[in-house]
């Protein structure tokens, strides 16, 4: 069985909701009636037809090609399957997702994995801001899964988040880790003003040393973490876009904080390539 | 049916339905993994008055423990799961976390769980930190030596307890040589363990006493010195007896355990005070799980 493939005709003026296409929403569904189904394009809704040539079969595993920062919402809700995207994506990938595989090889847009409860998102290339956070209203952002983005993320990584990893391969922004109930942040290289602003508990690992840490942080000293040697080991086994987790060390030096708020959450910040 | 001159009683061992789960624990050297196994698996011989059964089941690589430090892995028997509620949180918690520079994971995966670190938590009086990572629930207590770190919850599998032989030699210096051999053998199998100290148990019991508040005393019937006292199984030669209790994760792992350990006894003959194997049962009344000897040597 082939992938079922969405190939995008042209880029789309508006905003192209795609939440209908998944895995779970498309099982029951023939070829025709997937051909047919109404996507929210701007004010309208219009059939996936009119904007994608439709070819496979196997729905567990969906590839959409050509894509855009207009297709937002992509794997909306979903809790089973595959989907790998070809080129950019915009807001809300993975918003609400459950379980399930995403992949997403260019550039995402802001609240990627906004309130995802399980599964993986996988971005090869930078993200705007807000993963993993929670909209505004909510009480918590994502609740559990991986996001691993490869590149660059923009600010207010994780904010609110209640558990999970993210992980982020290239520089974060501003306020990094904001606000986070529990869950573990990773920033593979440097971090902007203020991580881990009101965090009450959780843990954000940082691999190069922030320009400002708030005095709301206390230093408990460098130390060897059993709980680093644990994460990086299991992640390293998680598959080969995580084995360089392997060279990690355990050595960190931890602040703990925000002593603004409960201050049981903790910034590790790795000396870097401490082999083990 | 005889083996190297050593006769295989035409008998069966009885064994019994029983709970496992298996722990992983690492430190920072092997040493202080093995101090930690040895402190847990300690008066875990038998479930009679132990509460539990267990015992060091292999050592293991870095590779193959969750954190990447060298480890060992330790089986915990019990007649059921309440049991080893009862018995793994607080074995782990005096045993283990107390140990310097060592973690605790769960070996085993099972819709049944016992806790570990969901009880040990506590330790860390509002200080410990609760990580999933890959679905799996790990704690982070803070402690003295520096983190202890403990997964949620172990595995719990059916098992069965109770396979056994005997070894029936001339004399207790000929048996335990020949046990020793057998124990050598039986340990380098995965998924069983031989709880008892050494592996060998001196004293096996009989099921019930005349004695109402006991529930195993001595096995009259193979002990030498009153075999004219009482209806012995043992002949005039046989001065001391011997047993290996095996325990597994099923029937086939302590078939293959019986087998080999039978066979490395056997491999010191009748002309080296071996006389004869047996085994224990109590009529088929004790348990389900039927070991015969002779056919698993066939």
């Amino acid at each position: 069985m082939s992938a079922l493939t969405f190939t995008l005709k042209s880029k789309p003026k508006f905003n192209l909701d795609m939440s209908p296409i998944t895995s779970d929403k498309l099982q029951n569904l023939t070829l025709d009636k997937i051909k047919k189904l109404k996507l929210a394009y701007g004010k309208e809704k219009v059939s996936v037809d009119s904007l994608f040539t439709v070819n496979g079969s196997d729905k567990n595993t969906i590839i959409i090609n050509k894509s855009c920062e207009q297709l937002i919402c992509i794997g909306k809700d979903m809790s089973m399957g595959n989907i790998t995207v070809k080129g950019n994506v915009g807001d809300f990938l993975g918003q609400l997702m459950k379980d399930g595989n995403i992949t997403v090889n260019g550039n995402a847009g802001s609240w990627t994995g906004n309130g995802m409860s399980g599964g993986r998102i996988n971005v090869k290339g930078n993200v705007l801001d807000y993963t993993g956070a929670g909209l505004p209203g909510d009480a918590f952002g994502m609740t559990n899964g991986l996001i691993n983005i490869t590149g660059d993320a923009g600010d207010r990584v994780g904010d609110r988040m209640r558990r999970g990893i993210i992980v982020i391969q290239g520089k974060s922004g501003d306020y990094c880790g904001s606000r986070i109930h529990a869950g573990t942040i990773i920033v593979l290289d440097k971090v902007g003003q203020r991580p881990g602003e009101s965090m009450r508990r959780g843990t954000i690992i940082l691999a190069k040393k922030p320009a400002h840490i708030s005095s709301t942080f206390k230093s408990c000293g460098n130390l060897k973490m059993q709980f680093l040697r644990l994460l990086f080991t299991q992640l390293s086994k998680i598959d080969d876009d995580f084995l360089f987790f392997s060279k990690y060390g355990p050595v960190a030096h931890r602040f703990s904080g925000d002593l603004a708020r409960n201050g049981k959450g903790e910034i590790l910040i790795l000396k870097t390539m401490n082999k083990r | 049916m005889k083996i190297n001159g050593v006769e295989i009683v035409d008998t069966f061992a009885e064994a019994f339905p029983m709970k496992a789960t298996r722990i992983i624990i690492t430190a920072m050297t092997l040493k202080w993994a093995y101090q930690a196994a040895n402190a847990i698996r300690g008066f875990a011989s038998s479930v009679i008055a132990c509460g539990i059964e267990a015992d060091i089941e292999r050592e293991l690589k870095p590779s193959e423990t969750p954190d990447g430090r060298p480890g060992i892995s330790v089986m915990i028997f019990a007649m059921s799961i309440k049991e080893l509620e009862k018995h793994v949180p607080t074995r782990v918690g005096q045993s283990v976390m107390t140990t310097a520079t060592t973690a605790c994971f769960s070996g085993l995966d099972g819709e049944q769980k016992v806790s570990m670190g969901k009880s040990l938590r506590f330790f860390g009086d509002g200080f410990q930190i609760s990580k999933v990572i890959n679905g799996k629930r790990f704690w982070r207590i803070p402690v003295m030596h520096g983190e202890f770190i403990c997964e949620d919850t172990s595995g719990v599998t059916k098992a069965v307890g109770g396979g056994n032989f005997l070894v029936l030699a001339k004399t207790a210096r000929q048996g335990l040589v020949a046990c020793e051999k057998a124990v050598d053998e039986i340990q380098k199998l995965p998924g069983v363990i031989t709880a008892f100290p050494g592996g060998v148990v001196g004293s096996g019991s009989k099921v019930g006493s005349k004695y109402g508040f006991l529930t195993a005393s001595t096995n009259e019937a193979y002990c030498p010195t009153i075999k004219g006292q009482v209806k012995s199984e043992l002949s005039d030669e046989v001065g001391s007896v011997l047993e290996i209790v095996i325990d597994g994760l099923n029937e086939e792992s302590i078939s293959e355990a019986m087998r080999v350990g039978i066979k490395a006894a056997c491999s010191f003959g009748y002309s080296k005070g071996i006389c004869s194997i047996s085994a224990g049962n109590y009529g088929g009344s004790l348990g389900p799980h039927l070991f015969h000897l002779r056919k698993l040597l066939k």
